[in-house]
């Protein structure tokens, strides 16, 4: 297996883009990503594009040949990859398998989701098609549904207080409203949504336990990556970085049939197998972007992956541990909960700010000093398929 | 006391796990043949949410959703008879019904409702 560096990373915002198509999206944050590896004329050897939805929210499928033939890609071969909310990072490990097998030497993955396409309801029901078709989605189960069972059972078994909830919550409003690519732009206040006269108000309950604040937004956007093996990287004299571990575990579909609910086994185990591929251990991460759909769900996280033993996540995130220059600094970009959740995006999105953090180009206010190794967490459905990346900054 | 709901469960014949919903094969020994059977007696309430953002197809303001251990060890997401979660705790007694739970094409669809015992 080859070595396989990510040489150029771009985005555009998320948020409400009523006027772009998904195409549009794809192919900007696409250039956006050419651009940055020095590729703006040339072609790559493949192209993998996540989207979970485009069939449901646009009626469009085939959606990678599309985007070749939008961008002049031709004749690269080209993927259409789908994983749900983990399509990103599913598209992320294609192109890497392409580049570690030396099948291609320069792919392209590109991720996007448009889903601001209609009144809410629809939007849930939409989502809450990833719940099992027989055992959870007739009974009216949404994804926030399913976070907020989690929630209660965790917060019970783990001690996870509001508190730690709430402490999530204004981290990612924090750095959201740090970062020019995040759909939440807003920092919260906790008078706002938690202890002020109008906070019942400003952050109601929306699936009990879990309020408006501790879910992520439904958005639109797109994000890119170009992979390529290490010696054309070197070439370049442009920073790179690298693709150190993938671990990737599925659990059962339903929440129910879990030996027990509150454990999030597939996350472990991705996790625990990106860390021996990259011969790492969490004590040697830096930053890490973890799928917070719901804040329970990064605290709950920051422990199955080894941040934290287990039930103490809460009380670190409330400590500051998570926050930038904390111990480990989760969600510099705001995580899901404010940059924003386009499914087929999410994953390439992770690992774009993930490089962004390792090439040390941010602002100060959201640059983790001295980052040389960063991981990210992304989920399929309710954590049933979880994937897990260890990047490492390259050598010059 | 009426009869428990009769969910479906898929119990291994060859290592006695119980499933639910159907797999073709055991998740924990492999084989692929199954008896069915259906839930003993009352369940335990393991948690529960209120959701308020419902999908499309439900209209009402609120749905309580629970997920429950009937006494064979079984355990399924169904639909909660209650006026609030106020009525509800963890690990309370529930008994399940059949009943419609919701209407898709003027269709009714059953499945579990769970009704607080205590």
């Amino acid at each position: 297996m080859r070595d396989v560096a990510i040489i150029g990373a771009g985005m555009i915002p998320f948020g409400h883009r009523e006027e772009d198509s998904l195409t549009d999206m794809l192919a900007r944050a696409s250039l956006h990503a050419l651009d940055d590896a020095g590729l703006g004329e040339s072609t790559v050897d493949g192209l993998y594009v996540a989207n979970a939805g485009g069939g449901l929210f646009q009626r469009q499928f085939a959606i990678a040949s599309s985007l070749a033939d939008r961008l002049s890609l031709l004749p690269a071969a080209a993927e259409t990859i789908e994983n749900g909310p983990a399509s990103g990072s599913s598209a992320l490990k294609m192109g890497y398998l392409a580049i570690a097998s030396g099948f291609h030497d320069t792919v392209l993955v590109s991720g996007g989701e448009k889903m601001r396409v209609g009144p809410i309801r629809r939007i849930t029901d939409m989502v809450a098609a990833m719940t099992h078709p027989q055992a959870e989605y007739p009974y009216g189960v949404t994804m926030p549904g399913l976070g907020g069972m989690f929630a209660r059972l965790y917060m019970e078994k783990y001690g996870v207080t509001d508190e730690h909830l709430l402490a999530v919550s204004l981290k990612n409003h924090e750095m959201g409203a740090r970062n020019p690519f995040a759909h939440i732009r807003s920092v919260a206040t906790r008078r706002d949504i938690f202890d002020g006269e109008m906070a019942e108000i400003n952050n109601p309950i929306l699936a009990d336990p879990l309020r408006l604040y501790d879910l992520c937004p439904v958005s639109d956007g797109a994000a890119a990556l170009v992979l390529s093996t290490v010696e054309i990287a070197k070439a370049s004299g442009k920073p790179y970085v690298t693709i150190a571990g993938i671990g990737q575990a599925t659990d059962t579909h339903t929440l129910a049939e879990r030996d027990a609910p509150t454990e999030l086994r597939a996350v472990t185990l991705a996790a625990q197998r990106a860390f021996e591929m990259a011969r790492l251990t969490p004590a040697d991460i830096h930053i890490a972007e973890l799928h917070d759909a719901f804040t329970i769900l990064e605290i709950a996280a920051s422990e199955c992956v080894g941040f934290f033993p287990r039930g103490r996540g809460g009380q670190a995130a409330a400590e500051g541990e998570t926050a930038l220059g904390g111990r480990i600094p989760i969600n510099m970009s705001g995580g899901l909960k404010t940059r924003g959740h386009p499914m087929g995006a999410t994953g390439v999105a992770q690992a774009v700010d993930i490089v962004w953090q390792l090439r040390h180009e941010l602002p100060a206010d959201r640059q983790v000093q001295n980052a040389r190794a960063g991981l990210t967490l992304n989920f399929g459905g309710f954590a049933n398929n979880v994937l897990c990346f260890i990047f490492k900054q390259g050598d010059a | 006391m009426s009869a428990p709901a009769p969910l479906p469960l898929y119990r291994c014949a060859h290592c006695g796990r119980l499933h639910h919903p159907f797999h073709d094969r055991c998740l924990d020994c492999k084989r692929r043949d199954f008896d069915i059977i259906h839930p003993q007696g009352n369940a335990r309430l393991l948690t529960y949410t209120v959701i308020v953002s419902l999908p499309e197809g439900f209209d009402q303001p609120a749905l309580i959703l629970g997920l429950a251990e009937f006494e064979n060890g079984a355990r399924a997401l169904g639909q909660i008879k209650a006026g609030s979660a106020k009525e509800l705790r963890t690990g309370m007694a529930v008994a399940s019904r059949w009943e419609t739970i919701r209407f898709v094409n003027g269709q009714p669809i059953h499945g579990i409702k769970f009704e607080p015992l205590e």
